[in-house]
């Protein structure tokens, strides 16, 4: 279960150009519950992630993490529990490293980084199933540097590497925004197998209303630092496209986009 | 393929380059009645250039000149360390029948170099032989290397600027932390100082960039200054001349150079007499007279003093007369640089 | 033949310290001019213990610590103090230049009646007579293969792996739970650890300390790197350590040929002009793979 608390978080403070974008934001996210956010632009979707992995501080509130405080604790710390995919598909992999010492590397993740051999022979075949599982032929490449891979093959491998350690978070930050359509139904439908499998708390932030509405369980739209719609289970399966689709034209005329 | 065969075209064609070059090197060492020496020099600097004229003058004075029955190989380092070992390997390897090292860097590379040979290393302008480890403490060569040291007349110096400033109390120095000659200088003046009543206050700088500062800071605190050899600091003289000449504060020189540019007088050496002398010594072993391992390393024999009577009417200052017809040389105007 | 071992010779010497430069700018990232005040740090820290009476082989080991040390204060500079890393690296420089006076007591320490690594009862004993010659070239070829080859092993481990991450994507370390932070500066320690080893190997070959060696030892470092990674970039089968090292060796030719060739004020400019060239000759290589795809 993660629990945000109270989340205050100014942009510029002190200056002429400060922006309160939560005050006193709160949001509970139940174990095991795939949460799909959508909201305009700058209405707090990426910051409220950043707030949770702790890539930006906020002024005051409280983070909880299976009821623990993590508030105070330093983003590479809380990644031992959180996995994150990003928007951009270079950022979830190392392009001048082949496939499977990318692999090794997150295979590794939790433990000691020390002298031992980077890749484990013992493991490739379980790189390769996993792999395989992807559907993209990559197992037969297990020696091509990720530079040379296509967008979708390098974000469909951050998916993997984020979740093979056994997490308890995971963070879809506008995954397939980068994607053609095609490969990102592809990653969505990946996403999706890999959440109900390892039975991951998932929260995706998204501008694709399609996928909020088809996937995850709870789904809830932003603007300007609020909730401003929060529908689960039944009601969550009720809702159609449309219907978010007008509230959403609705907000955004009023931002002006 | 085409990209492997490029990379090996490039590599042969350097290869090439270099071994002409190598060869070129080598052809040039001496016929039955020539000889052949090769001159490494530290650095580009006024003082190590006069050595290097001064050191062909001597030879010449003894009957070996270039052109005629000497080849010179003359390479420079431009104060590179590592460039400095590439000059001496290759004069080992193309055989010369001596090194003449001009600066300590470039004596230590030549004699290491030359270690394991037959080839003798003339050095000169090294200020510290004992220190630079290419003498005993009795000034006996360690090996087959020999020269002159530029080492300052220091108590020759301080006697005369006693003789010109009989009130004066405190002299400054100024000089670069990094330099062994420099260092070595200060420790002896720091010893001889109090004997001739001078109380010394010394200033260290690491760059050229350094010298403004420091020169406000010394001028501040002392009645007189004096130079070392200094080699970041005789580069930016005219600065400190300038500042000082502001504030009428004698600066004195620790050679010839210094003294035209607008010190007041030195007790100094001379390079082209430093280099006249190492040459006449290199002339020596060529000839098969004398093996370097055997001769003392030298001083200049006798230290001369210049004056410049243009900067003392600037300055206000009377110089005795006995002590200005005693100058080598002396100038009645300030050339700049 | 002599002519050429002199290349190999300070070619493979200035390689320890390309290698280092390669970790620092090409897998780090960081372009790190602490290097300019680390090797001269090496140096120093040999010159003081050889003329203590150390054994010569011992100062390999506490020279590499030595410069290990100076890459981690780089480091603390730039992680934990967020000082920009060109800056982190000439802070570095301009202190150590100071710590190395310090160490070595003064700016110039012969070493000629010292026993060094090349020359001491020991290993005249192991050489045999007929390869004596060549006793420096091969101990120097012998250090730097070993440098190359534990270089090349680290890389492949798990730390290894991290390191190369952080250069390439530091957010993935992040990710991954690990402090960046702390795995520059092991990158930045191991770096300045062979830079130093480097000036150590250089002070006894040249059998003299001299503050000012370290002037202009990241130029050579990078010139060696980019000549060897851009001139070798698709042969395959060489290793980016050993064209760094091939790199070095071509770098330090130039600077012959430039001496050999030309008036002595030219000297640089040939250097340059040298380096200038194969880097054009890469880039239009480059090109042409492009054009090829």
């Amino acid at each position: 279960m993660l629990e945000l608390k109270g989340i205050s978080k100014y942009y510029n403070p002190g200056t002429i150009n400060e922006m309160c974008l939560f005050k006193g934001f709160d949001l509970t996210i139940e174990k095991g519950e795939f949460l799909s956010v959508v909201g305009s632009n700058g209405s707090g979707k990426t910051s409220m992630l950043n707030i949770i992995c702790g890539s930006i501080p906020a002024e005051s509130g409280q983070i909880l993490m299976g009821g623990r405080d993590i508030t105070k604790e330093k983003e590479f710390k809380r990644n031992a529990k959180i996995g994150r995919v990003y928007q951009n598909p270079a950022m979830g992999t190392c392009p001048s490293m082949t496939i499977l010492e990318n692999m090794s590397l997150a295979d590794n993740k939790g433990k000691l980084y020390g002298l031992g051999r980077g890749t484990n022979k013992a493991r490739i075949d379980f790189y390769r199933e996993q792999l395989s599982w992807l559907g993209l032929g990559l197992e037969d490449k297990l020696d091509v540097k990720v530079g040379a891979l296509s967008g979708g093959q390098r974000q469909a491998m951050a998916l993997l590497m984020s979740t093979m350690t056994p997490i308890e978070f995971l963070i879809l930050d506008e995954h397939t925004a980068a994607l053609d359509p095609k490969t990102a139904d592809l990653i969505m439908e990946l996403t999706d197998r890999i959440v109900r499998e390892k039975k991951l708390t998932t929260i995706m932030v998204t501008h694709n209303l399609r996928y909020a509405v088809e996937y995850g369980d709870r789904l809830i739209m932003m603007h300007e630092g609020t909730v401003i719609l929060d529908k689960k289970g039944e009601e969550k399966q009720a809702v159609s496209v449309e219907e978010v689709l007008t509230l959403f034209n609705e907000i955004s005329i009023e931002c002006g986009n | 393929m085409k990209k492997k065969l490029m990379a090996g075209l490039l590599v042969t064609a350097m290869t090439a380059v270099m071994a002409a070059g190598c060869g070129s090197g080598s052809s040039e060492s001496g016929g039955e009645d020539g000889y052949t020496i090769g001159i490494s020099q530290f650095a580009e600097h006024g003082s190590l250039d006069n050595c290097r004229e001064g050191f062909l003058a001597g030879l010449e004075a003894e009957g070996i000149v270039e052109g005629e029955n000497l080849t010179v190989d003359y390479q420079n380092a431009a104060s590179d360390m590592g460039t400095t070992g590439q000059i001496s390997d290759s004069f080992v390897s193309s055989g010369v029948d001596l090194i003449c090292a001009i600066a300590t860097p470039s004596a230590q590379s030549a004699y290491n170099a030359a270690m394991d040979t037959d080839i003798p290393v003339v050095y000169t302008a090294v200020t510290d032989t004992e220190a630079a480890e290419l003498t005993d403490a009795d000034g006996m060569p360690v090996g087959n290397v020999t020269g002159t040291s530029d080492k300052l007349p220091i108590e020759e110096q301080l006697k005369m600027m006693r003789e010109i400033l009989p009130d004066a109390k405190t002299l400054g120095i100024m000089y670069t932390t990094s330099e062994a000659n420099s260092v070595s200088a200060i420790e002896e003046y720091e010893a001889l100082a109090g004997d001739y009543g001078f109380e010394l206050v010394t200033t260290g700088i690491s760059t050229t960039a350094d010298v403004a500062l420091a020169a406000d800071d010394l001028l501040s605190k002392v009645d007189c200054i004096t130079n070392l050899t200094d080699n970041t600091v005789v580069a930016s003289l005219p600065t400190i001349l300038e500042k000082a000449n502001e504030q009428k504060v004698p600066v004195f020189g620790s050679e010839i150079e210094q003294v035209k540019i607008g010190c007041l007088a030195a007790e100094g050496i001379d390079y082209i007499a430093l280099g006249e002398q190492t040459g006449k010594m290199a002339a020596q072993i060529l000839k098969g007279e004398k093996e370097a391992s055997e001769m003392a390393s030298e001083v200049i024999t006798e230290p001369g003093f210049y004056v410049n009577t243009k900067v003392a009417e600037n300055l206000g200052i009377t110089i005795p007369e006995a002590l200005i017809s005693s100058a080598v040389e002396n100038f009645d105007e300030i050339t700049a640089e | 033949m002599n002519f050429f071992i002199t290349i190999l010779e300070q070619g493979l010497i200035y390689g320890i310290l390309a290698l280092g430069v390669y970790i620092t700018y090409k897998i780090l990232d960081f372009p790190d001019l602490t290097v300019d005040g680390s090797f001269p740090l090496g140096a120093a820290v040999t010159a003081a213990l050889i003329t203590r009476g150390m054994d010569p082989y011992l100062t390999l080991p506490i020279a590499f610590l030595a410069g290990v040390l100076a890459g981690i204060c780089t480091g603390l500079i730039h992680v934990k103090g967020k000082v920009r890393d060109l800056l982190s690296g000439i802070i570095m420089m301009t202190a150590l230049w100071s710590i190395n006076l310090y160490i070595a007591g003064t700016s110039n320490v012969p070493l000629f009646s010292q026993e060094t690594i090349f020359k001491n009862d020991r290993i005249e004993g192991l050489i045999p007579k007929a390869l004596s010659p060549y006793t420096t070239l091969i101990l120097i070829f012998l250090l730097t293969i070993v440098c190359k080859v534990i270089l090349d092993l680290y890389l492949k481990t798990k730390s290894g792996f991290l390191l190369r991450a952080v250069g390439d994507n530091a957010v993935l370390v992040t990710s991954l739970a690990k402090d960046q932070g702390n795995v520059k500066i092991l990158g930045l320690a191991i770096a300045n650890g062979l830079v130093s080893l480097a000036g150590c190997v250089f002070a006894q070959e040249e059998r003299v300390f001299e503050i000012s060696s370290g002037t202009g030892a990241i130029v050579i470092g990078l010139a060696s790197v980019i000549i060897g990674t851009s001139l070798f970039r698709k042969v395959t089968l060489l290793k980016a350590t050993s064209a760094v090292l091939i790199g070095s060796v071509i770098y330090k030719a130039c600077v012959a040929i430039a001496l050999r060739s030309f008036e002595p004020q030219a000297m640089k400019l040939i250097t340059a002009v040298l380096f200038l060239i194969i880097l054009l000759i890469s880039m239009e290589r480059k090109k042409k793979v492009k054009a090829d795809a």
